[in-house]
């Protein structure tokens, strides 16, 4: 009878368990085995492939690039969408009038499929007819519709920028709530003693409100890097990772890869895999996130 | 206390039924067994292309083949079809992933059969199309589904290319007549762009179908793919040469921009749109013309190096049957029922697509716009799409020809061909 109650706990936590080991363990290693295996572009497993299918991905022309430009595109993403963040949801913790419509709105981009908003960017930029190069027409920023001036996503160098500011776009809203509940756990009587210890609003920001913020932060950047490293729809809706792989992440050419050697993507997903794991080891060591405030 | 802890146990075993369950719904070995009702009725599971606008418009891949299969389905009540409908660029990979799962449907309507074969997947034809039908479709077609003397594939439909010109365009830039060589048609694009055309010839070289547009100028200068002797010759030096004129049109800005990024589709729309004086179009392009009002164009054959192509690329699609399932007899009804009705037919109607039976041809002999396309049939020329390398090759063309017209010709093509050798042997 005792025996019986000590294994209690397991049926409770078991269902867990179960659902962890089948929905996110299994995939892993089903993950990993596929780049072991040799399986021909139609889904036929043809054998043990050793290390081939990751020789050839490292031996890929592009690969490196691709590399460097995946761990680029998740900082730019990420800095970029937290400094934002934080501005907005300082923003949005002060009194003003119609402060509820405004943080309705700040919920459409994040309730928009990402997708769709990746394609109504590419269609906004249009290089015949998109609005974005109407307004830089009339704004004298090109002189004419339809010319390789017109067509930034044609061009690595000026569709990169777009495409990290439709991610950041996406992004923001989720990070802005994060933090704006994080602003609502700091107590008011902190303010009050800075206040009386005479802190101008820079320093009470500095040394009370952003290491007060931490966990929040650390939270939400830590999300943003996965989502944003693992990003998949806004890059190839715009630009399929063209002209060439030039605006392709790690994650895009998974994808590629999937169409000519299934076996070369599954090593180019343990890879990624991998990146996930030390960008975010990375990341909390140096945000010290189990450390106590001091 | 033990109440719970059995309640607990049951929960935690319902679950893992429930979830075990799932898994062999999903890893579907049984797929065959499964379909087959109490009551004799056989499911034939098929896969197809959309050769429509997509999901909910009236052409959609959706709508035709349940006007097809209603009708089958009405004098074979025994058989249920079962079509999902996937857009072209999905298609291949979600297929892939359907036989790595185990999961290969019955029926399969793409671009492609040859890269089945090699595993076995595929009924022969013969097993599948009664002889009267298979002895309708046009020779030269059908040679092309065998895989080592044995026919595999079946055409499904095909089509060809040729040049597509904006008249109102062409007149107000004053150009008198289509270009028939290379020479011409780089003057006449100046004449265009001087006349404040955007784009004056449309070059889609992006991911969608780059691999046609660059068969295309390959052949007007008497390359390919590979040559007569079935050697990849993807840098030959007449390749590199037609890619070198091509940048220098690219440089000039005589083209879509930024080639390497373009879609065929959003070009098409372009030129219907009035923004392109002329393109590489097939009849397949006809409905997006009309859709977007654009009448006054003319269709003529694609310019060549030193004249105009005695050939033109035909492409055909493909229909097969997997094995995997035992349906062979439902699905050889199934077959014959679609090339012996009307619906390749309505296929011609709804898409412009060309037939690929001698019986279909005839009917289609009326149709002025389709003519030039009809006559170009006999003499086209094809991917080299049976060789076990040529996914890899169109692969790795979409993404990166483009680079061709940027950058160094010889390199990119350079590079292409190492693909091309590396992934044959």
């Amino acid at each position: 009878m005792r025996r019986l109650r000590a294994l209690e706990p397991l049926a409770w936590v078991g269902p867990a368990i179960v659902l962890i080991a089948v929905v996110v363990i299994w995939p892993v290693i089903e993950m990993v085995r596929s780049s072991f295996l040799e399986i021909s572009r139609f889904g036929v497993v043809r054998g043990w492939a050793g290390f081939a299918n990751y020789d050839e991905l490292f031996a890929e022309k592009d690969f490196a690039d691709i590399m460097v430009r995946s761990v680029i595109w998740v900082v730019a993403v990420v800095v970029l969408t937290v400094v934002v963040s934080l501005a907005l949801a300082q923003l949005f913790n002060q009194r003003f009038p119609l402060r509820k419509v405004a943080r309705w709105a700040l919920i459409a981009p994040w309730a928009a499929s990402v997708l769709m908003t990746a394609i109504i960017f590419k269609w906004m930029l249009d290089p015949e007819v998109g609005v974005i190069n109407q307004i830089r027409l009339k704004l004298g920023l090109i002189d004419a519709m339809g010319g390789a001036a017109a067509d930034q996503l044609g061009n690595a160098s000026t569709a990169m920028p777009w495409l990290v500011f439709v991610a950041v776009f996406v992004s923001v809203p989720f990070t802005t709530y994060a933090l704006l509940a994080g602003l609502a756990t700091i107590p008011a009587d902190v303010y009050e003693a800075a206040k009386m210890d005479g802190a101008g609003r820079f320093r009470t920001y500095w040394s009370i409100t952003l290491p007060l913020l931490r966990p929040a932060l650390t939270v939400a950047a830590l999300i943003n890097i996965m989502n944003v490293f693992n990003s998949f729809p806004i890059i190839w809706a715009m630009t399929h990772g063209q002209p060439g792989y030039s605006t392709a992440t790690s994650t895009i050419f998974m994808y590629i890869l999937k169409g000519s050697d299934i076996g070369e993507s599954a090593a180019m997903s343990v890879i990624n895999f991998g990146m996930v794991i030390v960008l975010t080891v990375i990341f909390l060591k140096v945000s010290r996130w189990n450390k106590e405030v001091a | 206390m033990n109440m719970k802890l059995v309640g607990g146990a049951a929960l935690g075993l319902a679950t893992v039924l429930a979830l075990s369950s799932c898994g062999s719904g999903g890893s579907g070995g049984s797929g065959g067994d499964s379909q087959a009702a109490g009551d004799g009725t056989v499911t034939l599971k098929m896969v197809a292309a959309d050769y429509g606008d997509g999901p909910g418009k009236p052409n959609s891949g959706e709508t035709f083949w349940k006007g097809v299969v209603d009708q089958f389905q009405a004098a074979n009540p025994n058989i249920k079809v079962d079509v999902q409908v996937i857009n072209w660029n999905d298609i291949d990979k979600q297929v892939a992933t359907m036989i790595q799962n185990g999961q290969a449907p019955d029926i399969l309507q793409t671009g492609d059969y040859s890269g089945f074969v090699q595993d076995g997947l595929l009924h022969k034809v013969d097993e599948v199309l009664s002889p009267n039908v298979s002895g309708d479709l046009l020779q030269k077609f059908a040679d092309f589904g065998k895989v080592d003397g044995t026919a595999y594939g079946i055409p499904f439909v095909s089509s060809a290319r040729a040049l597509f010109y904006n008249k109102d365009l062409f007149s107000k830039a004053g150009v008198a007549e289509p270009p028939k060589t290379w020479d011409e048609l780089k003057a006449a694009a100046q004449k265009l762009k001087d006349a404040g055309v955007t784009q004056p010839f449309g070059l889609p070289l992006g991911q969608e179908e780059a691999q046609a547009e660059s068969f295309l100028w390959m052949l007007g200068n008497g390359g390919g793919y590979k040559d007569a002797s079935g050697k990849w010759t993807i840098d030959s030096p007449q390749n590199v040469e037609t890619f070198t004129y091509l940048k220098g049109l690219v440089d000039a800005g005589l083209t879509t921009p930024n080639p390497g990024t373009k879609d065929r589709k959003t070009v098409w729309e372009d030129f219907g749109a009035g923004k392109v004086g002329m393109v590489n179009g097939g009849p397949m392009s006809i409905p997006i013309f009309d859709a977007a009002g654009l009448e006054n164009y003319g269709i003529v054959p694609i310019p060549g190096k030193s004249g105009p192509l005695d050939t033109t690329l035909g492409v055909m699609d493909w229909i097969m049957a997997f094995n995997q399932n035992g349906h062979a007899a439902e699905i050889k009804k199934f077959f014959d029922f679609f090339y012996t009705g009307d619906a390749a037919q309505k296929i011609s109607d709804t898409y412009k697509l060309l037939p690929v039976t001698n019986g279909g041809i005839e009917k289609l002999s009326g149709d002025e716009k389709l003519k030039p396309f009809l006559d170009a049939l006999p003499n086209a020329s094809f991917y080299p799409f049976q060789d076990q390398a040529w996914p890899a090759v169109s692969q790795a063309v979409k993404q990166t020809i483009g680079g061709a017209v940027e950058d160094d010709p010889a390199a990119v093509l350079g590079e292409l061909q190492k693909t091309a050798e590396s992934a044959a042997s």
